[in-house]
C-alpha cells in the first residue's frame, strides 16, 4: 500500500497547566493541504507532530517542507526528517544534515520509506539536534505487522508478526522534557548553553498533568492534541508503546498493574533462536533515544495513577501535581466501544 | 605478560580550543599520559603481572573489575590478595596503592574473556573522572587473529571481521582546574561540560588513532566496516555516568554485558537495540552489521532527489555526503561545499541520544559522537578495525 504524507516544519507554542506558554519548533500536517494553502499552516506546528502509521512492507513517501518560522523570520534554519531506528538506512534518506541534505526555507524533500520490521519507532529533525528536538521536532511511529493484513487474522491487531501478541488498545505514552529557559533564550534570538539544560515540565505526549488526562484534541490545547489517558475495558489487553525523546531516564509505574515487555527499540523480545524473552515489569525504565512495547491486562474498573517513579517529574515549574502523570480509567466490560485509532 | 604503567599528570585538548588538566596512565616511560589509559589486550588463562609507578601527588591503585584472585605487591611487601585499605576504620583505598614517587604490582590470571574496565581505586570520584581509567579486553583462549577471530570463543556466536572500542567519559574543567591547582574538590558542584569518546570530543573523535596533534589522546573512535561485515563494538561506561548510544544506521545485536556472554544454558539471550543504555563502569559487546536495502543505479531509489543546489548540503560549509544515493559513487555538490567523502562510503552518526552531550561547552556539533562509516566492497584492507593500535598494548 503506498502513502503519500506531507509535513510543514514550522512553530508554534504550547500551553503547560500553569498558564505559561511557550515557543516551539515542529511539524504541522500538511497532507492533502491545497498547494496555495500551505503557507497558512505556519506557525501551526504540534507536540507532538502528526503520528506517522504504517504496515510492513507499505511504501511510504513521506515529503517534508519547510515552511519557515513566523515567530523567528530571521532564523533560517533547515529541517530534516530523521526515522530513527529504521533498519538498513541509507544517508540520503536518514534526514543527518552533516551527512546527506537538509531543507532551506521554502523547499521540499520526499523520503521514502519502505518499513520491514514492526514495531514503535520516532522520528525527528536532526538538524542541530540538541534545539530541535528539545523545540519540539519529534513524532511518532507506529509500524504494524503484516500478520494483520491476513485474512486469518481480519480485524485483530497484533504487536509483531505474532499470534501470541495480540491487543485490544493501543497507546502511545511519549515522554520528553521541556526547559522553559531554552523555549525563551530561542524565542528571544538568545544563544543557550545546553550544558544548563533543566527542564522544569515533564510531558507525556506533549502535555503535562493534569492536561495530560484531557481528551484528544481539546481546543484549549489546540497545538498539543495528543492525549495521554489510557481508557480500556476490564479484561482488554492493552498495548503501551513507551518512547522517549527527551535527554533524561525515565522510570514508568503503574500502581497495581504490571507490565508485560514485549518489544524493545522495534523488536520483538526473542533471543537469536527465537527464545521467548518477555518479562513482567512493574517499572518501565527507558533511556533518551529508546522505544519499549509493553501490554498490560485491564484489571477491575477504577482508576489507576500512571506516572513516573522519579517523583520530582511530578511538578509543573516545581508544584505537584503535574509533569509525568496521567490515569488509566478501566470501565466495566462493554463500556467503550473499540478503538478506532491509537490513544482513541 | 609483565606490564609496566606510569601514572602521571598531562593535558589533553578539547576541540574549542580548551587545554585540560588530566591524570593519566601511560606505557611508556617518559611518555605523555593518557586519557583513556592504555587498552590492555590480554588472554584467557595467560598471567598478567601489571606494574604501577606513580607520578602523581597522592596515592593511586589500580581495581581490576571483572577478574579473580586478583594480588597485589605494595611497596616492601609481599604478594597477597587484593584487598581495600582502612585508616582509622575509614576506608582510604579500595586497593593497596602507590604511594606518591612509589611503585605497587597486580597480577592475576584472566578467567573468561570479554571487555572490561580497569581504573583507579583511590580518591575514585576524583581520579576516575581525572582520566585513570581504560579498557581491558581479554581474548578466549582459542582466539586467533586470522582463523578464529571471536569475542568469546569458538560456538559462541561471536565471530567479527572489524573490532572496535568506545569507551564513555565526562569532563567537569571546574574539577580539573581544581586538581591542577591543589584546591579540593566539591562533588556537589560537578557539573560535566565535555563528553568524550576513548578521551576524545566530536569531531576529533573521528581522527585516526595516533595522530601527532593528540599525543595524550590516542584512541581513534571512528567506525568503518563494509556491507554485511560484523563489527564488534564493545562500548565501555568509562566514568562515571550512564549513557544511552545510538548508532545509526541499523539495529546491533548485544552479545554480552559486562564480560557474561548473554546465554543462559543453550538459551540464547542476545537481542538487537537501536540505544544501549551503557551504565557508570557497564561493558556491552554488540554485533553491527548493515547490509543495505540493494539500492544502485540499476536498481535506482524511487524518489527523485531535486537539484541540490536547491536544498541545503553542507550549511556549516562541508559535508560527509557523496552526493548520490549510491555507495561508491560520487556526485556533484554545490560550489563551495568542501566534502570529506573519501569514495562514495555511506557516513552514519553514532552518538549519546541525551542530545545536550553533542555539544562542546554547550556548543553543537561536538561532544559524545562519533560516525560509522560503510564502506564499498574491498575498499577497506585487513588493518581496519583491529585494536591494539593507539600504543595499546
Amino acid at each position: 500500500m503506498r502513502h503519500d504524507v506531507r509535513y510543514g516544519a514550522t512553530d508554534g507554542s504550547v500551553q503547560m497547566p500553569d498558564g505559561t506558554r511557550h515557543y516551539t519548533f515542529g511539524f504541522a500536517d500538511l497532507t492533502g493541504v491545497p498547494e496555495n494553502r500551505i503557507f497558512s499552516r505556519r506557525g501551526e506546528a504540534t507536540l507532538l507532530g502528526p503520528l506517522l502509521e504504517v504496515t510492513e512492507g507499505d511504501d511510504l513517501y513521506l515529503t517534508m517542507t519547510n515552511i519557515g518560522l513566523p515567530g523567528r523570520p530571521d532564523l533560517d534554519d533547515s529541517h530534516t526528517i530523521h526515522f530513527h531506528g529504521f533498519p538498513n538506512q541509507i544517508p540520503l534518506y536518514d534526514g543527518v544534515p552533516e551527512l546527506s541534505l537538509s531543507v532551506p526555507v521554502g523547499r521540499d524533500f520526499t523520503y521514502y520509506f519502505k518499513p520491514r520490521d514492526p514495531g514503535t519507532y520516532m522520528y525527528h529533525c536532526h538538524f542541530e539536534p540538541v534545539e530541535h528536538i528539545q523545540m519540539g521536532m519529534i513524532g511518532p511511529v507506529i509500524v504494524r505487522p503484516a500478520l494483520e493484513r491476513d485474512p486469518a487474522y481480519a480485524g485483530r491487531r497484533f504487536v509483531y508478526n505474532d499470534p501470541a501478541a495480540e491487543f485490544d488498545r493501543e497507546f502511545f505514552v511519549f515522554l520528553t522534557e521541556l526547559d522553559p529557559d531554552v523555549h525563551a533564550n530561542i524565542e528571544g534570538v538568545q544563544e543557550f548553553d545546553w550544558t544548563e539544560y533543566r527542564p522544569q515540565y515533564y510531558l507525556i505526549n506533549g502535555r503535562a498533568y493534569p492536561d495530560t488526562i484531557r481528551r484528544n484534541g481539546v481546543p484549549a490545547l489546540r497545538q498539543q492534541p495528543y492525549s495521554a489517558r489510557i481508557r480500556a475495558n476490564a479484561g482488554d489487553r492493552v498495548l503501551l508503546r513507551f518512547v522517549n525523546l527527551g535527554f533524561e531516564q525515565h522510570a514508568m509505574q503503574i500502581l497495581g498493574i504490571p507490565f508485560r515487555v514485549v518489544g524493545l527499540d522495534a523488536q520483538a523480545v526473542r533471543g537469536a533462536g527465537g527464545e521467548d524473552l518477555t518479562h513482567l515489569r512493574d517499572i518501565v525504565y527507558i533511556g533518551a533515544g529508546q522505544t519499549v512495547d509493553a501490554l498490560v491486562d485491564a484489571p477491575a474498573p477504577g482508576s489507576y495513577p500512571f506516572f513516573n517513579r522519579g517523583y520530582h517529574k511530578l511538578a509543573n515549574a516545581g508544584q505537584w501535581p503535574g509533569g509525568m502523570l496521567t490515569e488509566v480509567r478501566v470501565y466495566p466490560p462493554g463500556g467503550l466501544d473499540p478503538q478506532a485509532h491509537p490513544n482513541g | 605478560m609483565d606490564l609496566h604503567l606510569w601514572a602521571k599528570a598531562g593535558f589533553i585538548t578539547t576541540p574549542d580550543g580548551n587545554s585540560i588538566h588530566v591524570w593519566g596512565l601511560t606505557d611508556q616511560a617518559g611518555g605523555p599520559a593518557r586519557v583513556p589509559a592504555p587498552l590492555l589486550i590480554l588472554r584467557q588463562g595467560e598471567a598478567v603481572t601489571v606494574n604501577l609507578t606513580n607520578l602523581l601527588p597522592e596515592p593511586v591503585s589500580l581495581l581490576f573489575p571483572g577478574q579473580q584472585g586478583v594480588e597485589a605487591l605494595p611497596e616492601g611487601g609481599a604478594w597477597e590478595p587484593v584487598r581495600p585499605q582502612h585508616e582509622g576504620g575509614l576506608l582510604t583505598s579500595l586497593a593497596q596503592a602507590a604511594p606518591p614517587g612509589g611503585s605497587v604490582s597486580y597480577r592475576f590470571t584472566p578467567q573468561r574473556p570479554g571487555t572490561f574496565l580497569y581504573e583507579s581505586g583511590s580518591n575514585p570520584p576524583v581520579q576516575v573522572p581525572m582520566g585513570l581509567a581504560g579498557a581491558v579486553v581479554i581474548r578466549p583462549a582459542d582466539y586467533d587473529p586470522v582463523s578464529n577471530r571471536t569475542a568469546y570463543g569458538a560456538g559462541t556466536g561471536t565471530e567479527y571481521d572489524r573490532e572496535y572500542l568506545l569507551m564513555t567519559g565526562e569532563i567537569d574543567p571546574d574539577m580539573h582546574l581544581a586538581v591542577q591547582e591543589g584546591r579540593p574538590v566539591d562533588f556537589a558542584a560537578y557539573r560535566p561540560r565535555y563528553w568524550t569518546l576513548n578521551g576524545r570530543c566530536a569531531p576529533d573523535t573521528m581522527l585516526p588513532d595516533d595522530v601527532a596533534v593528540l599525543p595524550s589522546q590516542p584512541y581513534g573512535a571512528m567506525i568503518m566496516a563494509e556491507p554485511g561485515e560484523r563489527v564488534l563494538i564493545r562500548y565501555v561506561g568509562g566514568s562515571t555516568a550512564n549513557h544511552p548510544l545510538h548508532p545509526h544506521g541499523n539495529h546491533a545485536r548485544l552479545v554480552a554485558v559486562d564480560g557474561h556472554l548473554l546465554r543462559n544454558g543453550t538459551a540464547d539471550l542476545s537481542h538487537k537495540r537501536f540505544t544501549v543504555l551503557v551504565g557508570a563502569g557497564q561493558t556491552y559487546d554488540s554485533l553491527f552489521d548493515w547490509t543495505g536495502l540493494g539500492y544502485t543505479p540499476s536498481n535506482p531509489i524511487p524518489t527523485v532527489i531535486p537539484n541540490v543546489r536547491n536544498l541545503a548540503v553542507g550549511d556549516a560549509g562541508w559535508t560527509m555526503w557523496s552526493g548520490t544515493a549510491y555507495l561508491g559513487q560520487k556526485g556533484d555538490l554545490p560550489i563551495g561545499v568542501v566534502s570529506y567523502n573519501e569514495m562514495g562510503e555511506y557516513h552514519f552518526m553514532l552518538h549519546s541520544h541525551e542530545e545536550p552531550q553533542l555539544t562542546n561547552w554547550g556548543e553543537f556539533p561536538g561532544g559524545l559522537m562519533t560516525m560509522l562509516a560503510i564502506f564499498p566492497p574491498g575498499s577497506l584492507g585487513p588493518e581496519v578495525g583491529r585494536l591494539g593500535h593507539g600504543g595499546g598494548m
